[in-house]
């Protein structure tokens, strides 16, 4: 062989494939997901669907979409025979498109809504704040990295305005919670320096997001978890035809005593026997020193709240209660917990959010929660009792008036006693 | 200026895909050139120093302080050295180099565990050219390095491919190779395997370790957290897969960096050879993280065992190779740094190496007819696999995590 022949030998195969790979993914792949496929999606609580757009971005386009975003945590994993997803498929108009794991807090929601500005534009939502997010740290940079990727990134870091602060403050968060590593960060650190990107920076992360953008459309669809098939549509069989809150909550309070037997809490006996059983001694007093009264969490609601605001959504909010008996027995501080709630619906009301369900001290009540810190059985079906008709009825255009105070390290880190709430409201000149 | 600098983009050793884009594009003109038999010396070192600045900048910028003062003090050590050497060899003198040589890698291993954080000198990588550079002084100090000159040790401390996690090369012979240019048959043959290397380093890397590191990892050590701090079958389950995202990840890293020392005409050695077919722990460390493993055996295993003859220290041959495995094992152990799991791993598999020699001796003088079957080779090929994964359990300290601080993992 001449060493023409090697060469070409050597780098031929990896030259042809490199440029195979290169057209396969510029082609212009066709992204049309079966309703099928998008009903799974809509419940599968997967982080494909988090982190990709095709999938839901099909799903909550049109006018007439029968999709709404459900944005939350790990309660909707929680899926009893009352959870929204089985309640919509019984008897309602809409279906909720979910969107919500262990570890989806405020900041994976904002990318997860910045990669879907248009479908949400004057439409409804629904978004389920837990007090649990509200920790010191905040979002743990593992749990925010798994639901986390260069596509939402990218597509956020296009739109973002340097000299917006709540586009600095989110480009800040970015950087905190990837570390510095790699193209995003830098690109971040220009909008958290209030510098704008530069026109190659532009053209890269174009070109980046249509390459993404193919990818997405050729695999999302795949791998889909399928709860709907598993364990939405088996349990609305199970509901009565009429819909008729009294019963069904009387009828939820019977399945939780039945389904709760073997301990003290009021909690499923599965989970128990899983993640309780054994540690009842070690837990005892164990959360005494909780505190979410002060946490980055703060700021990255308030990134959201503005999302919202951009895209004209009109929201309404849950806020979730704690196992009353459970927190009895670990120690942690309910005072605490309701001033937890006062200073995020503080945020919330002062800023035009006023469609708001709290649930923190609905702890206590007959089935109401399904484990230690999420809701089930009669808290669900209160729950679509609560948000159905805002859903399903036309309701008045909401007026948000955005206050970047509530990014400041002043507010994150403000002890929500009612004269330091007071107070605040005041030196901001916020209603 | 410093601002500046942390705000530049950082770029890990062939930490993404796209990076080698970057590297294979700045390596084209250098190919072109070892092709036609020439060796672009200013243009090779231009392109180190511009993929070194990009993994030590950013926030890293106080490491690259700390890379470039350690290396100007290598330099000036084994400079000095080598220079003393060609007139005298006093034994002391060798053993106090030697030992500043070793100093500041001393001085960061112990930091964290005499005051609770970092040391200020540290860098990603220092063990690797503490490694190279006291080498050098062990060979100078032999006669075996004849001519050492500070650039040429620069080029071999600081080698871009292998500068953060080797492999450990050794400076005769990147010496050798640097001085001259491969012939181009030879140099053929070496892109050849450059591209093989570099695929398969792709699979492992980025295809198989993504499961073992992304998927499965976090979600055996979940599970094993939620029983912490008692033991669980999740546990076993974690053995395993970090020793299969260990494997693939350092493997992968590996084979990239041999291959992108092939593209710039420098043989640098492999580093794993199928670790998991070990039919002994002997075996195992002629095939895992070679380079390593080798230098121990040359300058640490090896020199004990001369010292040791020489001075009749033991009367038993045996004695003096078990205790030259412990010392061996358990400076590796300390090596890694000083936290209790990896001294315990270091100690172990020192004791895994004499219990091997034992039974060797005790098989020949027992079981004269033991055939070698295929039935045995699976045996001692199965407990050899189980005692490494079991040795990477308590390496990689995830017991430390599930014992005494759970809240780290939560």
């Amino acid at each position: 062989m001449t060493n023409k022949k090697k060469l070409w030998s050597i780098f031929g195969p990896v030259i042809v494939a490199a440029l195979l790979a290169f057209i396969f993914f510029c082609l212009p792949w066709s992204g049309r997901h079966s309703a099928a496929t998008e009903q799974r999606a809509a419940v599968s609580l997967s982080p494909t669907v988090f982190k990709n757009r095709s999938l839901k971005v099909q799903a909550l386009s049109g006018r007439h979409s029968k999709y709404v975003p459900f944005f939350g945590s790990s309660e909707f994993n929680r899926m009893d025979r009352y959870h929204p997803a089985v309640m919509a498929e019984r008897y309602h108009s809409y279906r909720p498109f979910m969107f919500g794991s262990r570890g989806t807090q405020s900041l994976p929601q904002l990318f997860n809504m910045a990669m879907m500005p248009q479908q949400m534009q004057g439409k409804k939502a629904v978004y389920v704040i837990s007090p649990q997010w509200f920790v010191k740290r905040g979002v743990m940079p593992s749990a925010f990295k798994y639901y986390n990727g260069a596509y939402a990134n990218l597509m956020w870091l296009r739109q973002a305005n340097p000299q917006s602060a709540y586009d600095r403050y989110t480009a800040k968060r970015l950087i905190q919670l990837l570390g510095d590593d790699g193209s995003i960060s830098s690109y971040a650190n220009k909008i958290s320096k209030g510098q704008s990107l530069s026109k190659w920076d532009r053209w890269v992360i174009n070109s980046k997001i249509t390459l993404l953008h193919h990818e997405d459309n050729l695999f999302s669809g795949f791998f889909i978890k399928d709860n709907y098939d598993r364990r939405i549509k088996p349990k609305a069989r199970l509901l009565p035809e009429q819909l008729n809150y009294a019963d069904l909550t009387a009828a939820a309070i019977k399945q939780h005593d039945r389904a709760s037997s073997n301990n003290n809490f009021g909690v499923l006996n599965s989970f128990y026997n899983r993640r309780m059983r054994g540690h009842i001694k070690s837990t005892a007093n164990s959360q005494k020193h909780f505190d979410y009264t002060k946490s980055p969490e703060y700021g990255d609601l308030e990134v959201v709240l503005n999302q919202f605001h951009k895209t004209n959504t009109n929201v309404i909010f849950m806020i979730t209660p704690v196992n009353a008996k459970w927190e009895k027995h670990t120690g942690m501080s309910m005072p605490m917990y309701y001033r937890t709630v006062r200073k995020i619906k503080t945020q919330l009301r002062s800023q035009g959010f006023n469609n708001i369900v709290d649930y923190s001290h609905k702890g206590n009540q007959d089935g109401f929660m399904q484990d230690t810190i999420h809701i089930g059985w009669a808290g669900w079906v209160d729950f679509d009792r609560q948000t159905a008709p805002f859903l399903e009825q036309s309701q008045p255009k909401p007026k948000y008036h955005m206050n970047d105070a509530f990014l400041s390290k002043e507010w994150l880190n403000l002890n929500p006693t009612k004269a330091n709430l007071k107070q605040f409201k005041s030196n901001h000149q916020i209603k | 200026m410093i601002n500046w600098f942390a705000s530049l983009p950082n770029f890990s050793a062939y930490g993404t895909p796209s990076y080698f884009i970057y590297l294979l594009i700045a390596l084209v003109p250098m190919g072109i050139g070892l092709y036609f038999g020439k060796r672009f010396e200013w243009y090779e070192a231009l392109i180190s120093f511009i993929f070194i600045f990009f993994m030590f900048d950013g926030q890293n910028y106080k490491q690259a302080a700390s890379l470039i003062v350690y290396i100007i003090y290598q330099t000036c050590l084994v400079m000095w050295y080598f220079h003393y050497r060609q007139k005298q060899n006093n034994s002391m003198v060798f053993y106090i180099t030697v030992f500043l040589s070793l100093l500041p890698i001393i001085i960061v291993k112990f930091t964290p565990a005499m005051v609770g954080h970092n040391s200020l000198l540290g860098f990603l990588g220092i063990s690797y050219l503490t490694f190279r550079a006291a080498g050098t002084i062990i060979e100078t100090r032999d006669g075996a390095v004849k001519d050492l000159n500070w650039w040429k040790f620069v080029r071999f401390m600081a080698f871009m491919p292998t500068i953060t996690s080797g492999p450990i090369d050794r400076y005769r012979r990147f010496s050798k190779d640097y001085k001259k240019v491969p012939s181009r048959e030879k140099y053929l043959s070496l892109l050849q395997k450059a591209v093989l290397y570099l695929f398969i380093g792709f699979v492992y890397k980025f295809v198989v370790d993504y499961f073992f590191a992304q998927q499965w990892l976090p979600y055996f050590q979940r599970q094993a957290m939620a029983h912490a701090p008692h033991l669980s079958w999740w546990v076993v389950g974690v053995a395993y897969v970090y020793t299969g995202d260990l494997y693939f990840d350092f493997a992968g890293y590996s084979l990239f960096a041999v291959a992108i020392s092939y593209i710039m005409g420098v043989e640098t050695p492999m580093n794993f050879n199928k670790p998991f077919l070990s039919k002994n722990i002997k075996e195992f460390w002629n095939r895992w993280h070679m380079s390593l493993s080798f230098w121990f055996r040359d300058y640490i295993f090896m020199r004990f065992v001369f010292l040791a003859t020489k001075k009749r220290w033991f009367k038993n041959r045996n004695v003096l190779s078990s205790i030259a495995y412990m010392l061996n094992m358990v400076v590796m152990g300390f090596w890694h740094g000083v936290t209790w799991y990896y001294i315990l791993y270091g100690f172990l598999h020192g004791l895994a190496l004499v219990i091997n020699d034992w039974w060797l001796r005790y098989k020949r003088k027992h079981y004269k007819n033991l055939k070698s079957t295929k039935l045995t080779k699976f045996i001692a090929g199965f407990i050899t696999f189980n005692f490494v994964v079991f040795g990477f359990l308590i390496f990689c300290g995830f017991l430390n995590t599930l014992w005494f601080s759970p809240a780290a993992m939560k």
